[in-house]
């Protein structure tokens, strides 16, 4: 297997990436390309056999000599066949694929494409949000409980990006259909999003800044992945300001405008928590107004109902005062691992997938898609992205 | 003939619950299995009744393996309990929190907050003070569609939101000022009492108030039934009555359509002092009204980049400055980049008036300071002259970090002054010991501090 990552790694990293800018797709591919093309895909049917976790280490130190997370000038939207959405976002939608011309046994091996379009990206202004979003993920590439995005690339007037394709669907859809989660289920998922929420921030720099049950998946085996990193920053020691994130998750920082970091995502940690044991935010009215209104004050109630660790560690998380918040404060995620909430997790064996995931969701096969939800249909009104546009934005999508 | 997949999974995931319990009982456990699928699936079922959204398909169609760990979840039958409270919520919609809905009153450590009265300048919460003076209200004023399974609370997936990039690296080379417009001390005394209402600008500092109050633009509506926002239009400003009224309309549909009914209902109107249009000072998000003018008005206006960008400029300086002073500071000069940034994010201003004794000679030491602005003197008893002066940049008392010795001096203020502080247990709290900190540069000089402990690992191997 190990000469296997190494020949893919090889494959993925000459040839140049000169000439792909306005190439149509209809452009026929030099020789060398065609060998390309064909070795990559061969890749793309053994990616399931050969992906692993890799340790946040091999993460972070390997960056460009993964597998995994590789810009490709080869692959093409025509290389794939578009199965079904998955889901849709203003400006991108991901869509369940498979390779085209694929063996009769290999009709299980899917991915998931993200297709973003470039004038709706630049209309409403998320080409930086964009370029982040593809960056950090080639970045984490790897590591268990992320999205892996596999490749990505683009044409003339879309980006792609190939990520995995995690058959469980949202936690959201289990989290809403069960109301709320036992003490052990949160648990679990709270201990698996605190190892992504470790590697992001203190491996990569990286806040991630949208944590909701909507972003997080359920793979095959019942673990967690992250998904959509469309507001993900490497922000490393320097705060930012752009508001983003999902009102109810949003941290007083954000609101105020005083600057944020990745404490943030341990204020959205909170939050999330709170909602898996409780069924619903602790922040919320129909005026969004007043909804940051709670934020900003910060009180949070709790059920009677709940475990006197499971208050004490969101009180923690949900400190409106970044220097007293916990994952803040010193000792970092060491000090959220360690907190009498999280006694009966195994920390080593969970980054290593040892532990059961408390819901295995229920399929047909590794393409099932039973637990995604029903998309409409793409409009066929299209904004054209013209020569002009190309010209001034297409430098901004280079890495692609 | 092959058995139909539904029985099959209901099987195989009772041999797996079978396998896990080993019950002496079976026909009871198995009895028992299926009445819990049956519940779990009628709740799904009843839940899947209230989404609107897409979602709802998705819903009823059982996923659930056996190793369901809700079956056996405390709270039990939620579907029941839900449902029978339904009832009951659908009178009571100005409920503050989620919590206070879906727990009993009894169940919550606090007492809801359910006391909506504001000043006459108070509409700021959005149109919900006006929605209640009007007719019946719409429950689709908020984010998303009304919901009102337990407690109103918004079932479906939620939206991300996103404002216009903002980057504080740019406004240092672009040198930008916020917008000013000259305004009478009246106007500018009536626009402060009209926001001081408002969360958004209750904390700002006097001097971004002082921004945020001159960037205001006066905007002139010559004449009635002018729409001054749009339900369902994108929003960039903020608006203030200075004098006029104006009636505010919903249209159930989430827009504003077309036709002499498109305008909705009238929720409410908003007069002098009033405002209205506040979440466009955070992101673009769709207008939730309509506001049309009764008469010839006067309004205020703001727009939500001047806004966030007087708020962010602020901050970045404030901390920049931070930064700066710390790295001055001989006992911290160890700190990393991001360290110095964290403390930099701590530090809390204070304001004192003149001869102020900001630290007492003798007292034991809690908090170190950085003189932001003005001056101050350090005197010492026995002593009838300052014995030195600080003024911008300096800092004192940061002994305080280290040991708990009583302050070595006094430090008086001589004009008004600015500090940033930050105490012991805040600079632990966040980095741990200062000793910890100290030994990086010198390990000679933190083996000393601790009384000649010569048991320190590190300062051996210097």
């Amino acid at each position: 297997m190990a000469a296997a990552v190494h020949k893919a790694r090889e494959l993925f990293h000459h040839g140049s990436h000169g000439d792909r800018k306005n190439s149509d797709g209809k452009k026929s591919l030099s020789k060398q390309e065609s060998r390309d093309l064909e070795e990559e895909k061969h890749q793309l049917m053994e990616y399931e056999e050969m992906k692993r976790p890799l340790s946040p280490s091999q993460i972070h130190e390997d960056h460009g000599r993964k597998m995994v997370g590789h810009s490709s000038h080869v692959l093409r939207q025509e290389d794939f066949e578009l199965v079904k959405t998955l889901g849709t976002g203003t400006f991108a939608r991901v869509w369940l694929v498979r390779l085209k011309n694929t063996a009769k046994g290999d009709q299980n091996k899917v991915f998931a494409l993200k297709i973003l379009r470039k004038v709706d990206v630049i209309r409403l202004k998320q080409v930086e949000h964009v370029r982040n979003e593809r960056n950090v993920l080639a970045g984490v590439a790897g590591h268990p409980f992320i999205t892996t995005m596999v490749a990505s690339f683009q044409d003339h007037d879309s980006l792609y990006m190939l990520l995995d394709y995690c058959p469980g669907g949202e936690v959201f859809s289990y989290l809403r259909r069960a109301r709320r989660f036992n003490e052990p289920t949160s648990q679990f998922y709270a201990a698996e999003i605190v190892l992504i929420l470790e590697f992001l921030h203190e491996k990569e720099g990286v806040a991630y800044r949208d944590l909701k049950p909507e972003n997080i998946l359920i793979d095959a085996e019942g673990h967690l992945k992250l998904v959509d990193f469309g507001f993900a920053k490497k922000v490393e020691n320097r705060e930012t300001y752009t508001l983003c994130g999902t009102p109810e998750y949003l941290a007083p920082e954000v609101i105020r405008n005083t600057g944020h970091g990745t404490a943030v995502d341990w204020w959205a940690f909170g939050i999330l928590v709170y909602e898996f044991l409780v069924g619903q935010p602790p922040f919320w009215d129909q005026n969004p107004m007043k909804i940051y209104e709670q934020i900003v004050e910060g009180h949070v109630r709790y059920p009677s109902a709940m475990s006197s660790e499971a208050r004490d560690l969101i009180s923690g998380l949900c400190n409106v005062d970044t220097s007293k918040r916990l994952g803040n404060i010193s000792g970092g995620a060491q000090r959220v691992k360690s907190h009498p909430w999280f006694g009966n997790i195994d920390w080593d064996a969970l980054y290593n997938r040892r532990i059961n995931g408390p819901i295995v969701p229920h399929l047909r096969g590794p393409a099932d898609t039973r637990n995604f939800d029903e998309y409409e249909p793409e409009g066929s009104q299209r904004e054209a992205y013209t020569r002009e546009m190309a010209e001034k934005w297409d430098d901004y999508f280079k890495d692609f | 003939m092959s058995l139909p997949p539904d029985y099959s999974n209901e099987i195989s995931a009772l041999n797996r619950e079978f396998l896990k319990a080993q019950p002496s009982d079976t026909l009871q456990f198995c009895a028992n299995f299926f009445l819990r699928r049956l519940e779990s699936q009628r709740a799904e079922f009843l839940l899947s009744q209230h989404h609107s959204s897409p979602q709802g398909r998705g819903m009823a169609e059982s996923t659930f393996p056996g190793n369901n760990p809700f079956g056996t979840s405390p709270s039990g039958g939620f579907a029941t309990g839900g449902m029978h409270r339904l009832e009951e919520e659908d009178e009571n919609d100005n409920v503050a929190s989620p919590t206070a809905a879906t727990f009993a009153h009894r169940d919550m450590d606090r007492a809801p907050d359910t006391a909506p009265g504001e000043s006459t300048f108070g509409n700021f919460g959005g149109f919900s003070n006006s929605i209640k003076s009007g007719a019946a209200p719409p429950t689709s004023i908020g984010a998303g569609a009304g919901q009102s399974f337990p407690s109103n609370y918004n079932l479906n997936r939620r939206t991300s939101v996103s404002a216009e990039s903002l980057n504080p690296a740019s406004s240092l080379n672009d040198n930008w000022t916020p917008p000013y417009h000259q305004k009478t001390a009246d106007q500018q005394n009536r626009l402060k009492a009209a926001v001081s209402g408002n969360f958004l600008f209750s904390h700002l500092d006097d001097e971004q108030s002082q921004q945020v109050l001159g960037a205001l633009q006066e905007k002139p509506i010559p004449t009635k039934g002018i729409k001054v926002i749009q339900q369902g239009d994108v929003g960039d400003y903020f608006y203030v009555v200075e004098n006029g009224s104006f009636d505010i309309y919903v249209n159930k549909s989430g827009k504003l359509e077309a036709g002499p009914d498109g305008l909705g209902s009238k929720v409410g109107s908003v007069g002098p002092g009033g405002s209205f249009g506040e979440l466009a000072l955070m992101y673009n998000a769709p207008r939730a009204a309509t506001v049309v003018s009764i008469e010839q008005s006067t309004l205020w206006a703001l727009d939500r980049v001047t806004f966030r960008r007087i708020l962010m400029d602020s901050a970045f300086q404030r901390r920049r400055m931070y930064e700066g002073f710390l790295e001055e500071v001989p006992l911290l000069n160890s700190l990393t980049p991001y360290e110095r940034s964290k403390i930099a994010d701590a530090l809390e201003t204070k304001k004192f008036p003149a001869g102020t004794t900001i630290i007492q000679e003798g007292d034991v030491g809690e908090s170190f300071y950085i003189l932001e602005t003005g001056d101050a003197e350090v005197y010492k008893r026995g002593v009838d002259k300052a014995v030195k002066r600080y003024q911008k940049g300096d800092y004192f008392g940061e002994l305080a970090l280290l040991n708990d010795a009583p302050r070595a001096a006094s430090v008086v203020s001589k004009t008004e002054v600015k500090v940033a502080t930050l105490g012991k247990d805040g600079f632990q709290r966040l980095l741990g010991p200062v000793e910890g900190i100290m030994r990086r540069n010198d390990p000679s000089k933190a083996g000393a501090l601790e009384d000649g402990d010569g048991v320190d690992p590190l300062a051996k191997g210097s």
